[in-house]
């Protein structure tokens, strides 16, 4: 199986996200939930439609309309001190 | 309180933001870039009249005429977060919070990873940061590259990087694996390039385009695709050879191509060393709506589109009252007609309903003229867009 990197921020492989995917097979949101890819620094922004692609080849599903892997705030690197409310 | 904050200061957003100065809203335009013009600071190519799209003039003239009506515009801030509020929109940014009555997000869109063996090490980047370090910051990307993925950004970035003096040995396909898939297929590329082919000075090339319509004549142009490429503005674009892997313990040192069949499979044995010191991999652009999920604005998936698009209306407007899109979160396409479609939200929002059926007409006519097409059925995925409001509106 594949060891190149799908999440470069977790460094979660191909092989991570194919097995994870056919051991449980998953959604994307469970995929992130169980191997972090997508969980990293940039938010997924980087991995999100790779992780879904993924998916795709192993399940045969499409993407279906909501966003994969489900955004949470903050979608930007954000401070303490501005998450704390200080530059308000 | 601000009438309309607008995130985003690329030809969209600051378009819209023009637009909404004439009726004298309270506007205030950010952008997480240092620099207004978002990926328009980029974009320097000859269009097929012969006349050149020079992105930082174009961008130029959208700060003058913001300026003449004096706009608010601050760089440097990054949204984190929006909530909903009964009367509006509360903005996180990493200045403080923003308060709004509408909100217009025209955060354009993001690239595609390319992930193939070696893609984190440092000199391998995507095509779109080679063109800003290019074109915007006028720093060398390195000294000899390739380009991974054949399309029609790549093209045109690669052109870019030619005219300015850097060398690239060659454009050719990722290696196949399950995120690669259609990238790393000659025959899905083969359609792609058809659809570029009149900017190129090539004889075959042409040959292609003229027979876009029948598959047939894709296929044999797929089949005897010459070995050493088809050369476009003097460098060789490979569709029969695949990059399976970029080498260097440090940092990029090489690459290892190798032949591929026509439907992409690896010919054994025809591995090649090419030293490189930089990678570009275009894999693409897919809209950036991720501040449009966190408010809970309804998706659907378009593929002509470019990905998970915020349901909107023809008049740019989202089922979220005083949520407005525009741009390519609302599909991939070029930037006039980003511009266009940031023009129709400004008067959207502005309620400046003399001026709203004009900027639709225009929006259509550009794309109509416009000289690429990033996916062939863009009007088709546009009226879907426009059907999946109307049904959630009904819905609702």
């Amino acid at each position: 199986m594949d060891q190149t990197i799908i999440c470069r921020c977790e460094e979660v492989s191909l092989q991570d996200i194919q097995n994870t995917a056919i051991t449980y097979n998953c959604s994307a949101r469970e995929v992130k939930l169980r191997t972090r890819a997508g969980m990293g620094y940039c938010g997924g922004r980087t991995c999100r439609p790779a992780v879904d692609a993924v998916l795709e080849a192993v399940t045969g599903e499409k993407a279906g309309h909501d966003i994969p892997m489900k955004v949470q705030p903050p979608v930007r690197p954000v401070s303490l001190a501005i998450l704390g409310g200080k530059m308000r | 309180m601000y009438d309309v904050v607008i995130i985003g200061a690329g030809p969209a957003g600051l378009s819209a933001a023009i637009a909404c100065r004439e009726s004298d809203l309270k506007v205030l335009v950010i952008d997480e870039f240092p620099k207004p013009g978002g990926r328009l600071l980029g974009q320097l190519h000859q269009e097929p009249n012969g006349e050149w799209w020079n992105g930082i003039k174009e961008t130029q003239n959208l700060l003058d005429q913001a300026e003449k009506l004096h706009t608010e515009i601050t760089c440097g801030v990054s949204a984190h977060h929006i909530e909903k509020t009964e009367h509006g929109y509360m903005i996180h940014t990493n200045i403080g919070v923003l308060d709004t009555t509408n909100l217009l997000i025209a955060t354009g869109a993001a690239e595609t990873a390319v992930p193939i063996p070696g893609w984190t090490l440092p000199g391998v980047m995507s095509i779109g940061a080679a063109q800003v370090m290019t074109n915007v910051h006028r720093v060398r990307v390195g000294n000899k590259g390739v380009v991974v993925g054949v399309n029609v950004l790549s093209a045109a970035i690669a052109r870019e990087l030619q005219i300015a003096g850097i060398e690239l040995h060659s454009m050719a396909l990722p290696i196949s694996n399950p995120v690669t898939k259609n990238h790393a297929n000659p025959r899905h590329v083969m359609d792609g390039l058809v659809r570029i082919a009149h900017l190129a000075p090539s004889a075959f090339l042409r040959f292609g385009s003229k027979f876009a319509k029948s598959a047939w004549v894709r296929n044999i142009a797929v089949n005897f695709y010459p070995k050493s490429g088809v050369k476009m503005w003097g460098m060789p674009i490979h569709i029969r050879k695949a990059i399976v892997q970029i080498n260097g313990t440090e940092k990029v040192e090489s690459v290892t191509m190798c032949d591929i069949t026509s439907d992409g499979e690896i010919i054994a044995g025809s591995e090649k060393i090419i030293d490189v010191d930089f990678v570009c991999i275009a894999g693409g652009l897919y809209p950036l709506a991720e501040l449009a999920s966190v408010i809970g604005c309804p998706f659907q998936y378009v593929e002509e589109l470019g990905g998970h698009i915020p349901i909107h209306n023809e008049q740019m407007e989202t089922p979220l009252n005083g949520l407005y899109v525009a741009g390519n979160i609302t599909g991939i396409e070029s930037a006039k007609v980003a511009r266009a479609q940031g023009t129709l939200a400004g008067y959207s929002i502005a309620k400046n309903i003399d001026k709203i059926q004009q900027a639709m007409k225009d929006v259509k006519s550009t794309r109509d003229s416009a000289s690429i097409q990033f996916h062939p059925d863009i009007v088709e995925g546009r009226e879907r867009i426009h059907r999946s409001f109307q049904t959630y509106e009904k819905a609702q």
